[in-house]
């Protein structure tokens, strides 16, 4: 176990050598940060419906944290990170930020967990110039127009999730070609960004795919019995069933539907991809389709060292946030190191790793990771299927155009 | 059609068996208890920790968390309310001090650490974790069309045998006899010599026990188990219930609770989720407009 550890620390260490090394500037060797913390924040949702995710996140990015101090740190400097409980709640997370941002000492921020709460902090990151990287927002207009309606783009605001742009059609195209449904029916949380965004997503893809969308059921978030919506959504007989919604709502949907004599196909998005859905869902989820931004099973490097190291410390696989969670910390750490920070002017040590940030290219385990020019990712979306036992399968993989 | 109505009349239950708990501490003790809805989501949880966590069959389970729920009520009896009537505080002190109490029932399972009793929390996700697949045998039924579950009919079932049985301790037995004396006059129970304290600590017990009831057959029907579910599924519902049934009454609690088990669902269905919740309130206020005493509460005077 441990000399596995000390394996990938070192095989990420020389990972992040190599990424330095071609880009550094000046003197052909990087500034020694020696003795130096760089000290992150990260704003979560570890309790209340982003519960499913935030402690995987966290997970995923203290593993980064403690391999990268353990190999060396970044160009000699610890990386410290400060994780906060929103409760998956947008005014606490606003407020989380706020006080993580007036502690004045944070060179960048992950998160929040929900695109609700992305609403409200990240416009507070962008006005303070304090870079923000979002780990699992996934709706849209969270980059790069954090002020929308306002189209101006915002500077400081990054993310390394899939958006739901992506991941649902790519994922609607994969299922159609296999399969010619015509009818499907829509089952959306209407009172949550993610969820409803998704819904829009799916509303305005189904078209050119030539299914015909028979009812939009919506439903808020905190509804628990969902026999009513279920029924209402069945009456029409459709031949799939379009889920966008947050938590174990998509689990509960899908075993009352097939309670309920549903034999069609679940589609959905961000929303399926966590073991704890599937393993939630169990054998009614078996078979039901989304596009992820990771896949466990993926054999390249920087991906299967992950998952090892992931089992060693945690005893459990990890999921598609804790490996978001783990490549934001990779990609701000080879950011900083490309960076010359001088560990004394904050203000200008952001604004320096905000720009290292726009030139990142490193092997993370969602595959090769880039931002695009609007500091989205760019990034390999993974189809893939529930396996009715907690786990997931690879249907097909799409390349970004 | 007939399906939603089926899914209101289960729903319905759950509410019904909740708010008769909430409205009998009201009629007996003249306070909303308003830590009534923690106590349904510990009825949930602790049955949950019990089956999932230690490995113990369901109905045993289930019996030691209608149990706990109960003592609870005692907790709840001897914290937050007596303490507070040996005062003559005013209701409205008990209300604030229930209050209180359910942020720290919801906080303590809110705040579970790994490996302690409510440990689960942090594995599954914070909100939903469910009984696993074959806790209790779930034959489901398709009859013409229909989906009819048999926990869901074990749950209906229950609930009706369980009200009936109230309704029949309150009428013909002695500490029945006893409830409705105090109910009706505190100082005139206390000069025939019932306990009066004894009265309310059984009271709050009994009402106790029947949220927590109402807790795990929520738990087992909806799937859905975590620290919010008192609060955001029952809190607000349950009162409006007790209104809508008159404050007090048993038998109006019961119809309440299905009649906004069936205002709910047809209003889902008939006008979509976002005026759900607002058609049933709207319900509840036509019938505070029309009927203020609510629907069973017109012998003010005779309660229970």
């Amino acid at each position: 176990m441990r000399s596995a550890a000390r394996g990938i620390t070192i095989a990420l260490a020389l990972a992040l050598a190599a990424c330095g090394g071609t880009s550094t500037t000046g003197g052909g060797t990087a500034t020694s940060y020696q003795g130096k913390t760089i000290q992150l924040g990260a704003i979560l949702s570890l309790t209340g419906a982003g519960g499913v995710y935030g402690p995987s996140s966290k997970n995923g990015a203290d593993l980064a944290v403690e391999i990268i101090n353990n190999s060396g740190g970044v160009n000699g400097a610890k990386i410290s990170l400060d994780t906060k409980d929103d409760a998956s709640d947008k005014a606490q997370s606003a407020q989380v930020a706020q006080t993580l941002i007036q502690g004045g000492q944070l060179l960048a921020l992950l998160g929040p967990t929900l695109s609700n709460s992305a609403v409200a902090v990240h416009p507070l990151a962008e006005s303070f110039k304090i870079p923000i990287l979002a780990v699992s927002t996934t709706g849209i207009n969270i980059v790069p127009n954090c002020n929308a309606p306002s189209t101006v783009p915002c500077r400081y605001v990054f993310r390394d999730s899939l958006g739901e742009e992506t991941a649902i059609p790519t994922n609607i195209k994969i299922y159609v070609a296999k399969a010619h449904p015509t009818t499907g029916v829509l089952m959306v949380a209407n009172d949550d960004k993610f969820s409803s965004d998704g819904g829009k997503i799916v509303q305005n893809t189904v078209g050119q795919y030539g299914i015909n969308l028979v009812d939009t059921v919506a439903f808020s978030k905190t509804t628990a019995d969902f026999s009513a919506p279920v029924t209402k959504a069945l009456a029409k007989k459709p031949d799939v069933m379009f889920i966008t919604s947050l938590g174990g709502i998509p689990a509960t949907i899908m075993i009352e539907a097939r309670k309920q004599g549903f034999t069609g196909q679940f589609l959905g998005g961000n929303g399926f991809n966590t073991a704890k859905v599937s393993k939630q869902a169990g054998s009614a989820g078996a078979g039901a389709e989304s596009g992820s931004a990771w896949y466990l099973d993926n054999t390249f490097p920087s991906n299967a060292e992950f998952v090892k190291a992931y089992r060693t410390k945690y005893s459990s696989d990890p999921d598609q946030f804790a490996a978001q969670g783990y490549a934001a910390i990779l990609i701000l750490a080879d950011a900083a190191k490309r960076a010359n920070l001088t560990f004394s002017d904050i203000a200008g040590d952001r604004s320096k790793l905000r720009d290292a940030m726009e030139t990142v290219n490193i092997q993370t385990p969602l595959g090769p990771f880039q931002f695009t020019s609007t500091h989205d990712v760019k990034q390999t979306v993974w189809v893939i299927l529930m396996d009715g036992k907690g786990g997931f399968n690879l249907l097909a993989s799409v390349n970004p155009s | 059609m007939t399906q939603q109505v089926l899914n209101a009349i289960f729903i319905g239950s759950i509410y019904a068996l909740f708010a008769v708990g909430y409205t009998l501490v009201f009629g007996v003790l003249d306070v909303l208890n308003l830590a009534h809805s923690a106590v349904f989501m510990l009825g949930a949880v602790i049955t949950y920790s019990l089956v999932a966590l230690h490995g113990m069959p369901f109905l045993p389970a289930a019996v030691i968390a209608v149990l706990v729920c109960g003592v609870l009520g005692l907790l709840i009896e001897f914290v937050a309310l007596r303490p507070l009537r040996r005062r003559n505080a005013p209701p409205i002190s008990a209300l604030i001090s229930t209050i209180g109490l359910a942020l720290i029932f919801v906080a303590i399972v809110e705040q579970a650490t790994p490996g302690t009793l409510f440990g689960w929390l942090w594995q599954d996700g914070a909100n939903s974790v469910r009984f696993p697949a074959g806790t209790v045998p779930n034959p489901t039924y398709h009859v013409g069309g229909l989906t009819i579950e048999g926990t869901k009919l074990g749950i209906l079932f229950t609930s009706v045998v369980l009200m009936l049985v109230l309704g029949y301790v309150i009428r013909y037995t002695q500490i029945g006899r006893a409830l409705r004396a105090v109910a009706e006059n505190r100082r005139a129970a206390t000069l025939l010599g019932i306990n009066v304290d004894r009265i309310f600590a059984s009271t709050l017990f009994i009402s106790s026990a029947l949220g927590g009831l109402a807790g795990l057959l929520f738990g087992l029907a909806i799937s859905d188990i975590g620290p919010y579910i008192g609060r955001d599924q029952v809190e607000l519902k349950g009162l409006a219930v007790i209104v809508l049934g008159g404050m007090g009454s048993i038998p109006g609690a019961v119809l309440g609770g299905y009649l906004l088990g069936l205002i709910e669902v047809l209003a889902f269905v008939r006008f979509g989720s976002n005026v759900e919740a607002g058609v049933a309130f709207a319900a509840l206020f036509l019938v505070l407009v029309l009927r203020p005493q609510g629907l069973f509460g017109a012998r003010l005077r005779e309660r229970l």
